[in-house]
């Protein structure tokens, strides 16, 4: 494959100088400035002001067993949804990036496809599938497997199934990048080397895919942390996770100086989160997958 | 300001007040508007057509609805307090609200509301609020599943050798005492006795029911919705969304035993731009008892209105809480107790519940 190069960037060597690259991000960190950073400072602020300067609030959400078990709850919810995302999503991604023709489109079609449609929508939809005289129920009873409904909405395992669902695209685009950037010859040089194609994916497909694992992996498990619609709406309060919690403090509560605490934490995690990811990997090779 | 233009002011403002306290409420200049937070839909058009385009007429201030959550309601006030920009004149609350958020609100003058006093029960008019609809926090449960033997109190609701099947309860802003509430009643804690609650024992006895509760439910339209996919058999809920569902023709009825009395306030928000409108509202929501007939019948809730329950017949009388079978059946909770122990209420039912 011929690598593509961009004039842009590369124009007779040169790099862009700082200014005209300052001038060019300057409207996007304007954005990001306004309607991210500002606010979410201010949230930090009242965190540690309110009711008086005090860190008592994150104390609070260290020290009261609810609060930790909440968040333990969140990080276990987004680890088991990043886990199933990859079992399901290099099967797919991995043979979409094998498919030619009609067959390649139909498969990215079926990937991106749901993306277009609101999370609230397809949780909509599972929650129509869990009901206790719902489809699966009524086709588990229908065939005589069981004579009493099972319990499938408001579970632990309905959360997570629908968070699969609606974060497997994140999961599969990245590494289909990955592996669509490992040239053909590999595979070949590896066959005339006498690899079995088991060894070939394992020594070879697999080691250089990983960053695009990786970076899935990031992308879900950051965006499950947040995750409030599916959690609120298949989940008991059992399955509460931070972002429920946050708005519960700041409609039912009033406690904004305790929501901004949580709010704290949760981006203190994902903050360091990426730090680490980014220092054992580099960002460029993440994003543009093996260069 | 010198010495004697102090004096000047400090007696202006000592003529006003005495003025103003004089004068009829009437004779105040109303501002040409009037902003009502409370939920849309239903309750929102029912209002608009029977009390909000009328007060328009009557009184020439435009009444400008904003539907909106309690909650949200709640959340968008405490915000406006922040920034000391206040939006909303009158906003929906509940009887603990009433206590609890009391800082929040502006003091209502009894006196001031002729029509609350002469045609409302005696208790409409709080010093932070005024009654709009009562309801009960009630057992609505599916006909189909108990054809013999109905159940009809909390004790019933526990007991699931006799009445088995999934439960709901609800998990909104005010469960944290509704719910410990129920389960004291279904303990055989007598209804006069119930406040302050014995909340070690209560949850004890909650603990009992936990493992047949399948849904806790959010919202008024969820309740709805688990009684209609017959997602349980049997839950605790508002009267007016049990009666609802009723009427929507599924397999469902309601009984009014140990029902605990809910009722929404009307409150002035402290701070509101429109507080002589807001007044002349909540006293105007009460003159016309005919209107909250349809009203009633509409939204399924019962007004505070003594005169209106007189007009409808018994037996339509008893689908609401405060025909006088059912207000005596009612349990009367302690609002100034729940408002007081709000906190200690809400994190031991949230570390319940979380567990």
């Amino acid at each position: 494959m011929k690598p593509v190069r961009s004039d842009f960037w590369h124009s007779d060597g040169h790099r862009l100088s700082g200014l005209s690259t300052l001038f060019l991000l300057a409207p996007f960190f304007a954005v990001i400035a306004f309607v991210f950073i500002y606010p979410i400072v201010q949230l930090l602020v009242i965190s540690v002001t309110e009711p008086h300067p005090t860190l008592d609030n994150y104390a609070r959400v260290v020290g009261n067993p609810v609060y930790a078990r909440v968040l333990a709850r969140t990080l276990w919810t987004a680890t088991l949804v990043t886990a199933l995302s990859v079992i399901l999503g290099f099967p797919v991604a991995y043979y979409m990036s094998r498919a030619r023709g009609a067959v390649a489109a139909l498969v990215a079609v079926c990937v991106i496809l749901p993306l277009w449609s609101s999370v609230l929508v397809r949780t909509a939809a599972w929650s129509i599938l869990f009901q206790r005289n719902g489809l699966i129920n009524s086709a588990l009873m229908g065939l005589g497997l069981t004579s009493q409904p099972f319990k499938l909405l408001y579970t632990q395992s309905a959360v997570v199934i629908a968070m699969t669902h609606v974060l497997l695209p994140f999961m599969i685009l990245p590494i289909y990048g990955a592996l669509r950037s490992i040239p053909n010859d590999y595979t070949r040089a590896a066959a005339v080397l006498g690899a079995t194609r088991w060894r070939t994916f394992i020594e070879v497909i697999l080691p250089l895919s990983l960053p695009g694992v990786v970076s899935g992996s990031l992308l879900v498990f950051l965006t499950a942390l947040g995750f409030f619609i599916t959690p609120a709406l298949l989940g008991s309060p059992q399955e509460m996770m931070v972002s429920t919690l946050v708005s519960q403090q700041i409609r039912e509560v009033l406690d904004w100086p305790f929501a901004a605490a949580l709010v704290g934490v949760l981006t203190l995690f994902v903050t360091l989160l990426a730090v680490i990811f980014s220092k054992t990997l580099r960002f460029d090779r993440l994003m543009g997958a093996a260069s | 300001m010198s010495k004697n233009m102090w004096k000047l002011t400090a007696a202006a403002c000592a003529m006003t007040v005495v003025f103003s306290a004089t004068l009829p409420a009437a004779a105040q200049k109303l501002e040409d508007q009037v902003v009502i937070a409370t939920t849309g839909g239903l309750m929102g058009n029912t209002l608009a057509k029977h009390f909000y385009e009328p007060f328009n007429k009557a009184k020439n201030v435009e009444v400008v609805p904003v539907a909106i959550e309690v909650p949200d309601q709640w959340a968008r006030a405490k915000a406006m307090q922040r920034t000391g920009k206040i939006e909303f004149d009158i906003v929906t609350a509940t009887g603990p609200d009433l206590v609890g958020r009391a800082d929040m609100l502006e003091k209502i003058d009894c006196a001031k509301l002729p029509n609350v006093q002469k045609f409302g029960v005696s208790d409409a008019c709080q010093p932070y609020g005024v009654a709009r609809t009562t309801g009960g926090m009630l057992i609505t449960y599916n006909t189909e599943a108990f054809k013999e033997k109905a159940p009809k109190n909390w004790a019933d609701f526990w007991d699931v050798k006799q009445f088995p099947g999934p439960r709901g309860l609800p998990d909104t802003g005010d469960s944290d005492w509704w719910v410990p509430a129920a389960a004291l009643l279904a303990d055989g804690v007598k209804a006069d006795q119930l406040f302050p609650l014995d909340l070690n024992r209560a949850y004890k006895k909650l603990d009992q029911i936990r493992p047949n509760v399948s849904v806790w439910w959010k919202t008024g339209d969820q309740v709805q919705q688990i009684m209609r996919s017959r997602e349980v058999v049997m839950a605790m809920s508002y009267s007016g969304r049990a009666l609802a569902v009723v009427k929507e023709g599924v397999p469902a009825a309601l009984s009014w035993d140990q029902a605990i009395r809910d009722t929404g306030y009307m409150a002035i928000l402290k701070g509101a731009p429109d507080v002589n409108a807001a007044m002349a509202y909540l006293d105007f929501f009460y003159a016309n008892s005919e209107a909250h007939v349809p009203f009633m019948r509409a939204v399924n809730y019962a007004t505070a209105s003594k005169s209106a329950i007189e007009l409808m017949k018994p037996e339509e009388r008893n689908l609401y809480a405060t025909s006088p079978e059912n207000y005596e059946k009612l349990v009367k909770p302690d609002f100034a107790w729940i408002g007081e122990n709000r906190n200690a209420l809400r994190e031991r039912w949230m570390a319940w519940l979380t567990r």
